[in-house]
């Protein structure tokens, strides 16, 4: 084939691929790139509460270095986010070998165990509100009946974040768990081998063989519930609305009352732009410390 | 912004003049005239849109027209509204409203349609508009236009166990210090129970405050100003949080009126402050129909300005089809309908309705029914719709009263600094265009 027949064929070759592959690139500059986009553009607008739009600046960001309430929130999320993940991995790797070792278990006890994240995040939150209501509610009476004090859960502004990043590690703990436990289904029996060969104990088998060779899928679990838990919403919506007073006001609780109650859409873009930005920040860490533990 | 009162004696009811012009146009009326359209309602689900759309067959059979319900909790309905709303979408054509606490703000940013021409001259013959509250219809006009019409009446008032007050040797309170001293009793003579719930979730808590400051003889705005730091509005705030605090079920600060009812009917708390609307949820089972007792909150130096409010059915200004969403709201809002509702327990708007004598007889079937009634017609009479601040940034304003008053709960502040942090923040949304 002549040098000009083969570059007109790479060119329609080209072209075809850029056809076939338009709708894809379309609905992602659609869906994913505009939604964006307008986002960062309402952020240099403001809204007064009557709808009337004007252009800003930097107003909205300037606005958020000096809001104590951002400050607050990003404070809580923060809190919120190490509490539940290091909860999440801690519980969710030992959940992993108990399913990994207990291969007798029979199928329905593995089913429950694992039921809770694939409850709707709404249900699982009225659900929790009616067990941990300290009047009528049946983690009290359960409290009482052992003798032990009632707790004000969620209505304590002390004990509210530690609830609530129970409830949602009882949720998400058996998601980590099944992503670990494909991580152990995966590692090489050859090493768990010698290890028994050389008289290694179960503890030191875990601590020098398991975990290693564990700690890439962990953290690719890590990653994953890291951008969850830094936009931690539905569970505080339903139960507490970041209260006792601001307690449990997240950063993404923050943002949606500012655009939905108040209808200050600029600011609330300009907050949920720099929440973005933390949970961006957030994954390339992980990302990074992936690339240094993988094996 | 002046408070909006209610009276009875209101000026210039909006409809009497059309009076005189609405019976030709009655005469011609049809039901049928946009037979097969769909019209689409966006609804909180609440006890008054749960009870209206028991009727919905009843409305499609009469107009031949489609209902879309589209229905929400309250704050999921508000911002899908604002959804909406912000798009110039026409997906939806009818939606319920709270003009005290949104409608200042709605109306200037123009998304109710105008009711007034379609209400004076496309009315049925026994739509009787000015059967309605004249005072809740004025509540409903902005700048001239009328931008919703009444479901309902309602407002907090006073559930209380009268065999709980016997055993205690109590008797119905009168006053504010009243109900403090009835707490006190409660709280020893009868350890099992609550003495005293209310609302204390943050956003929810200028609904039932209000009525207390009104009855104290606080305002909200003074001068200007906000007016939380005067000595009626520490008064107010500090008698208040000290009731939920002091007397209140544990964890209040997440209580609004799902766990209001939910431990006033269980029969754990002894007085409950809530809304009139809650009248069918609390009776629900039977078990406090025969030992509750019901008034308007008791009087304070001020005396009874019962707080007074009604949800409103609306056009969307962007609904392609305003003629026939005005067919449903008019249906919805009519004699006929609002007494069956009020036969569930929701506040008929129309004074007619409430001296129907089949709603008599049903409000004569229980002495707590006659109750309600008796304390609706006071906050028909006395009522004051002033539901937190009335600015346009009303929504946001019952954020800081609210987090004052969880502040006072919690023990976070004394109560001159609580009403000095709301205060900054309320004078910002006062002066804020």
């Amino acid at each position: 084939m002549s040098d000009t027949a083969a570059r007109l064929t790479q060119d329609r070759q080209k072209l075809e691929m850029a056809a076939l592959s338009a709708p894809a690139v379309i609905f992602t500059v659609a869906m994913i790139a505009f939604p964006v986009v307008y986002t960062i553009w309402l952020g240099f607008q403001t809204f007064s509460s009557t709808g009337k739009q004007s252009f800003a600046g930097l107003a909205n960001y300037s606005k958020l270095i000096s809001d104590v309430e951002f400050w607050h929130g990003l404070w809580i999320t923060i809190a919120l986010f190490v509490l539940s993940l290091v909860l999440q991995l801690v519980f969710g790797v030992w959940l992993a070998l108990v399913l990994f070792h207990a291969k007798r278990l029979p199928g329905i006890v593995r089913s429950l165990f694992i039921s809770p994240f694939m409850m709707p995040p709404v249900v699982a939150g009225m659900m929790w509100l009616v067990i941990l209501d300290p009047s009528l509610g049946a983690a009290n009476y359960i409290l009482q009946s052992f003798g032990l004090p009632p707790s004000d859960w969620l209505a304590s502004p002390t004990w509210v974040i530690p609830t609530v990043a129970l409830i949602d590690s009882w949720q998400w703990t058996p998601y980590v768990a099944l992503i670990v436990l494909g991580g152990l289904q995966s590692l090489p029996p050859s090493v768990y081998e010698a290890a028994q060969i050389d008289g290694a104990s179960a503890f030191k088998t875990f601590q020098r063989i398991t975990l290693p060779l564990l700690l890439p899928t962990i953290v690719t679990a890590a990653i994953l519930r890291s951008v969850d838990l830094l936009r931690f919403f539905d569970i505080i919506y339903i139960t507490t609305q970041g209260g006792p007073g601001n307690a449990s006001n997240t950063l993404n609780i923050y943002g949606f009352r500012i655009g939905f109650e108040f209808f200050n859409i600029g600011y609330a873009s300009a907050l949920m732009l720099t929440l973005t930005a933390i949970v961006f920040g957030a994954v390339l860490a992980f990302n990074r410390l992936r690339g240094a533990v993988a094996w | 912004m002046k408070a909006r009162m209610l009276a009875t004696h209101v000026a210039l009811p909006v409809f009497a003049i059309a009076a005189a012009s609405a019976p030709a146009h009655a005469a011609d009326f049809d039901w049928m005239k946009f037979k097969g359209k769909t019209v689409t309602f966006l609804a909180n689900n609440n006890p008054v849109a749960q009870a209206l759309l028991t009727y919905k067959a009843d409305f499609e059979k009469l107009t031949g027209m489609t209902l879309k319900v589209d229905a929400y909790q309250e704050q999921q309905m508000r911002q899908r509204l604002v959804t909406v709303m912000n798009a110039n979408s026409d997906e939806v054509d009818v939606f319920m409203t709270l003009p005290s606490r949104e409608g200042e703000q709605f109306a200037a940013a123009g998304w109710y349609g105008d009711l007034t021409a379609m209400a004076r001259n496309e009315v049925a013959k026994d739509y009787d508009p000015n059967g309605l509250s004249q005072a809740l219809l004025k509540a409903a006009t902005f700048n001239g236009k009328l931008t919703s019409m009444p479901m309902n009446i309602e407002g907090p008032i006073f559930y209380y166990r009268t065999d709980i007050f016997k055993k205690c040797g109590l008797d119905a309170p009168k006053t504010i210090k009243d109900v403090e001293a009835a707490a006190e009793k409660i709280k020893t003579c009868d350890g099992a129970v609550t003495p005293f719930v209310s609302r204390g979730l943050k956003p929810a808590i200028a609904y039932t405050f209000s009525n207390m400051l009104h009855n104290i003889g606080g305002t909200y705005i003074a001068s200007g100003k906000s007016n939380l730091c005067s000595a009626k509005g520490k008064e107010a705030l500090d008698t208040y949080s000290r009731l939920l605090r002091d007397f209140g079920p544990p964890g209040v600060v997440n209580y609004s009126f799902q766990q209001i009812s939910a431990l006033y009917r269980s029969g754990r708390a002894a007085m409950a402050f809530e809304s009139s609307n809650e009248l069918r949820t609390v009776m629900e089972g039977g078990a406090r129909l025969k030992d509750t007792g019901l008034l308007p909150f008791p009087a304070g130096e001020a005396g009874q300005v019962p707080t007074t409010i009604g949800w409103g059915m609306a056009v969307s200004s962007h609904s392609k089809q305003p003629e026939a969403a005005w067919y449903f709201v008019q249906w919805a809002t009519s004699p006929e309908v609002q007494k069956k509702m009020a036969l569930q327990g929701i506040a008929p708007p129309r004074p007619s309705v409430a001296k129907d004598p089949e709603y008599r007889k049903w409000i004569d079937e229980e002495p707590v029914r006659k109750e309600w009634q008796a304390a609706l017609d006071v906050l028909a009479t006395k009522g004051s719709s002033e539901v937190g601040y009335p600015i346009v940034a009303n929504p946001e304003s019952r954020e800081f009263i609210g987090q004052a008053v969880q502040d006072l709960i919690l023990k976070q502040k004394p109560v001159e600094q609580a009403c000095a942090d709301a205060d900054k923040a309320l004078d910002a949304l006062i002066a804020r265009k």
